[in-house]
């Protein structure tokens, strides 16, 4: 037993003196981008706890923190996304200090209004997989196009109708649902922490309470689309029936279709119909959660 | 599985996320790109160069470039102010970024640039060895017409060693035949047949020579359309500079003349101000000297005034003791003296308001009991008995009347 403990001790002494020697080295210069690579991918592990920490501190300072769970996952998402700008952006700044320029990027995310999405409700399975789902829409146009079939159950051919999209255009969303369903959706889940229990019972519950399930799941998804539709380039606004018109019949604004109303569920009540030339005449579309792709 | 072990199994697979970055292959879907985290356009990346130019009104901090499914490519952290540029390569693909950042806002610059085909490649390589075999370096723009004469004329020696082989070949094949009999018997048909062939082979080298001849003459031709066209681009350039020069020069100029131009009327305007200053100076010490002048005078005045009056307190006194009036024509003097005070009419000037009919102003003088006289720069001359009141109280009634616009006494 005593042996054990003293063992455990080392141990952890042995990874305290890691730790610091990777930390020094990070405040160390590096002088190119091969000497950056190199450097923050030992370091990994070091700075992704230290980016978590800082988000969990901003989300104390904020009032926006709880010790549970849900907490640590969503400190530990936003600390893995910094940490992911910080790897590819990061080469371009050499020569620099890592752990300076680490810390001097997070510090800017967490000086911006509203670095991420944060609503007590969005950080539960359901939400988590909402807000999980939009949040990727915003940088992968294959989970953006899967926004689609997520809210509503389309296929690919239903996408293409609904959006008037032409032969070019149809030819790229059969290629953005195959890649979705080939890795897209499962990064995606393992990027929010979703385990495969958490999805089996959200699976459940849509089973046992469609309408009540459905329900929440608008109104979650509202916040998350609230939120990173600013995302989207800031000349596409919500727009009425009679403009969304003129932008179908005359062919033109291809993109400003496919992701505002991806990420829009009034825009697309108020211009459904418009892009199957009256093909699309039921009733107008309901969020119907899908969980799978 | 507890909350420790799910959350460090999380944190595990985040980080194996990180570690293993997603393998670059050639690209063939467009290249999202993202200026600020917002999507600002994509680069069309199928095996053809693309480029995106995009003008933000906010400074640009951050480039990303994405592929279709998320992964994140390759992008770059801008500077404040100024220049900064970056190539992401992707596979053998590159992406050039630039960024430039000023006050105003930033601009970006995509620049997508495929790998080059095996043909490209190709060509390339013989490129680099007729470099090589040309020892004499040409001019920069000359090097591809001297590569094609190069190359061509290589063309030419291998033909010509192919046939000299070929010749000694045949030549060793006659030498190798033993028997003199019948070497006599084909020695006849021999040569002739030979000779056709190299006449025809020498036909062959002849037109061969004659296109490349062709080949070369109209080289040399573009060669020289080519060196008119430098000349021309020089000049052009030349002029350009020169014209560049006179306009940095006139600008120059024209700063330094505004410049002296301005130095110029802001000292105008300071001796202006000046002088008047002056002048204010002096006509202020010139009222000060009129104000002293004038408080001399009225007191000098008014000691004389004093005199005056203590000169007819004498007089009156003098007077009074040489008549002694009775009361009684005292009192006829004074009602003879009211009678004519009474008797003498009140004379005042008036005008009337704009729009004043000569009807109103007839009757107003009437119910004044007055008469009209001499009419004098608009001002009507008005005779009444002597009001009740004073002139200057009768004065403000008369200008309280509705039609009346000025009244005075005097003239």
């Amino acid at each position: 037993m005593a042996v054990t403990r003293m063992h455990n001790t080392l141990s952890k002494s042995h990874v305290m003196a890691d730790r610091m020697a990777t930390v020094n080295r990070l405040e160390e210069v590096v002088s190119t981008s091969d000497e950056f690579d190199q450097v923050v991918s030992q370091a990994l592990p070091v700075l992704l706890d230290r980016a978590t920490g800082y988000t969990k501190r901003f989300l104390r300072e904020t009032g926006q923190w709880n010790d549970d769970i849900e907490h640590e996952k969503f400190a530990l998402r936003w600390g893995s996304e910094y940490l992911e700008r910080f790897l590819v952006c990061g080469r371009s700044e050499v020569p620099c200090r890592p752990l300076f320029l680490f810390d001097s990027l997070v510090a800017k995310q967490h000086s911006k209004p509203e670095p991420f999405c944060y609503h007590p409700d969005l950080l539960r399975p359901l939400g988590r997989f909402l807000d999980g789902l939009v949040a990727r829409a915003v940088v992968s146009r294959d989970a953006l196009i899967a926004l689609y079939h997520h809210s509503y159950g389309w296929g690919a051919g239903d996408v293409i109708a609904v959006t008037g999209l032409n032969g070019l255009e149809s030819q790229r969303i059969y290629k953005n649902f195959r890649r979705w369903r080939e890795s897209g959706w499962q990064r995606t889940m393992d990027e929010v922490g979703l385990t495969k229990a958490e999805l089996a019972e959200l699976g459940q519950q849509q089973q046992r309470h469609r309408q009540r399930f459905n329900g929440e799941a608008e109104r979650l998804i509202r916040v998350a689309q609230g939120h990173y539709r600013k995302s989207e380039p800031d000349h596409y606004p919500c727009l009425s029936r009679s403009q969304w018109g003129e932008m179908f019949t005359q062919g033109y604004g291809c993109d400003y279709r496919i992701w505002h109303l991806a990420l829009c569920l009034d825009c697309m009540q108020t211009a459904w119909g418009l892009g199957s030339s009256g093909s699309l005449t039921g009733e107008k579309p309901r969020l119907e959660l899908q969980v799978r792709p | 599985m507890g909350h420790e072990e799910e959350l460090e199994a999380y944190r595990s697979q985040l980080l194996e996320s990180l570690n293993s970055r997603p393998e670059i292959r050639s690209w063939s879907d467009p290249i999202q790109v993202y200026v600020n985290e917002r999507r600002v356009g994509e680069l069309e990346s199928a095996g053809i160069g693309a480029m995106l130019q995009v003008q933000c009104v906010d400074h640009i901090e951050t480039v990303q470039l994405r592929a279709e499914d998320g992964t994140l490519l390759g992008g770059l952290t801008a500077l404040e102010c100024g220049y900064r540029t970056d190539r992401v390569r992707l596979s053998a693909d590159t992406v050039e970024l630039s960024v430039h950042n000023l006050a105003q806002g930033g601009t970006l610059s995509a620049l997508f640039t495929p790998a080059p085909s095996f043909w490209s490649r190709a060509w390339k390589s013989i490129a680099d060895v007729t470099d090589r075999v040309v020892a004499r370096r040409p001019e920069p723009a000359l090097a591809y017409g001297m590569r094609t004469v190069a190359f061509t004329q290589a063309l030419l020696a291998i033909a010509v060693v192919g046939l000299v082989a070929d010749r000694i070949t045949t030549g060793r094949t006659s030498d190798r035949t033993p028997s003199p009999v019948v070497q006599t018997a084909t020695l006849s048909p021999a040569p002739a047949a030979d000779m056709a062939k190299f006449e025809q082979r020498l036909d062959e080298l002849v037109r061969m020579q004659a296109k490349v001849d062709d080949a070369l003459g109209s080289q040399q031709k573009g060669v020289v359309q080519l060196q008119q066209a430098l000349v021309k681009l020089s000049s052009t350039q030349e002029s350009f500079e020169s014209n560049v020069l006179t306009v940095r020069e006139e600008i120059e100029k024209r700063l330094e003349t505004v410049g002296r131009e301005t130095d110029r009327q802001t000292r105008q305007m300071a001796s202006r101000g000046r002088v008047e200053q002056e002048q204010l100076e002096a006509a202020i010490q010139n009222l000060t000297a009129d104000n002293h002048r004038l408080a001399k005078e009225v007191v000098s005045l008014e000691e004389y005034n004093q005199v005056l009056k203590t000169k007819l307190q004498t007089a009156v006194a003098s007077a009074s003791k040489a008549v002694d009036p009775s009361p009684e024509r005292l009192l006829k003097m004074a009602d003879s003296l009211q009678a004519t005070q009474q008797q003498m009419p009140f004379l005042f000037w008036v005008t009337f308001s704009d729009g004043t009919s000569q009807e109103s102003i007839d009757k107003w003088v009437y119910e004044m009991q007055g008469h009209k006289g001499a009419v004098s720069e608009g001002w009507q001359e008005v005779r009444i008995v002597p009001p009740a009141v004073p002139p200057d109280r009768f004065l403000e009634q008369i200008r309280g009347e509705k039609i009346v616009k000025a009244a005075r006494i005097g003239q």
